[in-house]
């Protein structure tokens, strides 16, 4: 019976503050950085992968993670923390939505749905805070916003089917980039970064983000900010990085079905990246 | 796609054949409902007219051939506006009907204000649909008729023991369901008024003790009007001439 | 007469048509051969996809009510209304979830996908078993009747108008030819933009 007096360690400072909240947050503070951005046809996401001796094998470290085909996520902060987030928000994509309306959650979704195991990790006794900030990113299905600005451009046209209200809110499809942090709440961005050179990087980012940035660009960017930042050396194994792009059908292991879509979110291969710094 | 399966067989009340078990085919376990046999001959009868809902009851408390009172009352009172006639196993009738009663009064007491009466109605289905599929299910039949107390509109529910709910003008339960239908698929009209509403119930009494081969000791009437609800004097001492 | 599904008795259809689908029932309520209620409709919108529910009357109303709440959260917690393919995969798990103890409801699904502008109609057994097609789903003690009648009546591509008689006369027809069905129907057409309710009132007999 060790649960039967269990109380949250989290309690409020006679200020008003979540102090373990705090802390929390500095754990991910002290965290490599990882950016997001989002381009119009897709996402990036990006991390340094620092190993701490050179006997450690590269390949089989892994912070870059594919939670549905279509949503994947990067963390800043303690990686234990981040491998339980990761493997409850696989569970839960499939327990809380697939098996229920057999179709995988939408971005926003899954999103809320990880904010609230983060949330309740501040609220429950017994437990602590999780030490890690995400960026979650995804595609969804639905209609896309640029279909939004033709319908509304084009609303003299009678003809146009536009979507009404009823196909509003997160049926807007298209790309979408998350981060989550410890306490629990998510915020929409544009492009972001969390960790040890965040404020530095969203600094950069801000010089460098512009409006119907492609997934090409966004990559290269991605890149560049994480240059800024990077503390070794720049390679294929030092450099990790996930994209959310058009489906990716040759991962599907299978052809020949129609309708069939491979995963919209995969990660860049060694070589893939090294190409990439190559034309920085 | 599941095929068609025979299931079963379910035993009919040796009465009214109502079915008394049904067996759930995929299940390891059975899904037990049935009508005890004697409810069937306990009388329920409904009308609603322009401002008013009738609520009868025959009188007989019975228990296997034997009656054992002859001024029962199979009512509750709700609320203000609503009453519940009830029929069905015997320790179950009373138990569910005072429980709703008990809940009832409570919402009343907790929000100053009544359920309405078709909202009483769902209330009571969600009860008896939960207790359905319970290891005990309660097994009684009900007639919950009602005013609106904002719109002053008169409501009649049908929900049996199975949980089955329906709103209709005149309804009725057990036995008396295939005499008195059929009367008053005749002669009601949706905004008659209480005499003639009493008219009716008077064809519909005087039939059952015609064609009823047990004596159910008479009906005890009750109105439900915007006022309120209230006892009617209902003449049973007249002697009905058989077919 | 030993089936739960044939209680209360009862019957549903659902048909496609070119960019409509209609979906239409009877309105009885029995005890075996009694008529308690002819003003028992058996199909609930859910916004604007429909769902027919046939059989035991307690489980119609049961199923209806567990999915008005289904909908409800769904679209809350969403912000948009339920395609009529994310229901029918709704009810499948929802049905499935009493495997071994299950509602005696067979369920029918109309309704036009607003992102894709298709017409979508799907059927069910008691245990969640979805059978897709493309031209017409019938349920309910009629539905060896309604299997001929639409079988007879229905064809591709047909116009709402055209589609609305078209179930009308197959339910009406079906419904008459079953003890159990009938005392009149209600029959929603539905369009991309447009709902259309009709009360038939059929035979009263």
């Amino acid at each position: 019976m060790a649960d039967r007096y269990s109380f949250s360690l989290t309690t409020f400072s006679p200020s008003g503050k979540l102090v373990q909240i705090e802390y929390a947050l500095n754990a991910v503070n002290q965290g490599v950085t990882s950016l997001g951005i989002k381009a119009t046809n897709g996402i990036v996401l990006a991390t340094e992968k620092k190993s701490s001796s050179p006997l450690i094998d590269p390949p089989s470290l892994s912070k870059v993670s594919l939670v549905t085909p279509n949503i994947g996520m990067v963390y800043s902060g303690m990686g234990p923390d981040y491998r339980v987030l990761v493997d409850k928000a696989r569970k839960i994509s499939h327990t809380g939505y697939k098996r229920i309306y057999n179709e995988y959650p939408p971005t926003r979704i899954l999103v809320q749905d990880v904010a609230r195991v983060m949330q309740e990790a501040t609220q429950s006794g017994g437990v602590r805070p999780y030490g890690v900030s995400l960026l979650v990113a995804g595609w969804d299905d639905g209609i896309e916003p640029e279909s939004t600005e033709d319908a509304a451009t084009m609303s003299g046209d009678s003809e146009t089917k536009k979507p009404t209200g009823k196909t509003g809110g997160i049926l807007k499809g298209g790309p979408s980039l998350y981060q989550v942090d410890p306490s629990g709440s998510y915020f929409p961005w544009k492009a972001t970064a969390i960790g040890k050179s965040a404020t530095s990087a969203k600094t950069f980012l801000e010089k460098r983000y512009t409006e119907g940035l492609e997934l090409e660009d966004a990559v290269h960017i991605a890149l560049l900010t994480l240059k800024e930042t990077i503390e070794g050396e720049m390679n294929g194994e030092t450099v990790e990085i996930g994209i959310v792009g058009p489906p990716a059908n040759h991962l599907l292991g299978y052809e020949g079905v129609e309708g069939a879509q491979g995963p919209r979110f995969r990660k860049l291969s060694p070589q893939e990246i090294e190409d990439y710094l190559t034309n920085l | 796609m599941l095929e068609a399966r025979e299931f079963p067989p379910i035993f009919l009340c040796p009465v009214c054949k109502a079915p008394q078990l049904i067996t759930s085919k995929y299940a390891s376990t059975f899904l037990f409902i049935y009508q005890p046999p004697k409810s069937c001959q306990e009388v329920l009868l409904g009308i609603t007219g322009k401002d008013f809902t009738l609520i009868a009851a025959s009188k007989a408390a019975m228990r296997g051939a034997t009656i054992l009172k002859a001024s029962d009352d199979k009512t509750r009172q709700l609320n203000k506006h609503t009453l519940m006639a009830f029929s069905g196993e015997a320790g179950d009738t009373v138990q569910f009907a005072e429980y709703i009663q008990a809940n009832a009064q409570l919402y009343s007491m907790r929000n100053e204000a009544d359920l309405s009466p078709s909202a009483m109605a769902n209330f009571v289905r969600r009860e008896l649909a939960s207790s359905l599929r319970s290891r005990k299910p309660y097994m009684v039949n009900l007639l919950l008729g009602g005013v609106d107390p904002i719109t002053d509109k008169p409501s009649l529910h049908w929900l049996d023991y199975l949980a089955a709910l329906a709103p209709v003008p005149y309804a009725a339960h057990g036995y008396a369901q295939y005499y008195c239908l059929s009367i008053l698929d005749k002669h009601h009209q949706p905004d008659i008024d209480l005499e003639r509403g009493l008219e009716l119930l008077r064809l519909c009494t005087d039939e059952l003790k015609r064609r009823l081969p047990i004596d159910f000791k008479g009906v005890l009437v009750k109105v439900v009007t915007k006022d309120g609800i209230r006892e009617i004097d209902y003449d049973d001492s007249k002697q009905v001439q058989s077919a | 007469m030993s089936s739960p599904f044939s209680i209360n008795g009862g019957a549903c259809v659902a048909m496609v048509g070119k960019d409509c689908v209609a979906i239409a029932c009877d309105l009885r309520l029995g005890l075996q051969s009694l008529t308690v209620s002819n003003n028992f409709p058996k199909i609930f919108p859910y916004g604007d996809v429909y769902l027919g529910l046939t059989g035991l009357a307690t489980d119609v109303a049961t199923v209806s009510d567990l999915l008005r709440y289904k909908v409800n959260l769904y679209r809350l917690r969403e912000e948009r209304a339920i395609s009529p393919q994310t229901l029918a995969n709704l009810v499948s798990s929802s049905l499935y979830e009493r495997r071994f103890g299950p509602f005696f409801v067979s369920p029918v699904i109309a309704g036009i996908n607003h992102t894709t502008g298709k017409p979508f109609i799907c059927g069910f057994d008691s245990i969640g078993c979805i059978d897709f097609a493309k031209d017409f789903i019938v349920s309910g003690t009629a539905s060896d009747q309604l299997f001929g009648t639409c079988e007879g009546l229905w064809e591709p591509d047909l116009a709402p108008e055209d589609l609305f008689e078209t179930i009308s006369q197959a339910l009406l027809n079906a419904v008459d030819r079953d003890a159990l069905s009938g005392w009149g129907a209600h029959v929603y057409i539905i369009e991309k933009d447009k709902v259309t309710k009709r009360l038939l009132k059929g035979r009263q007999d």
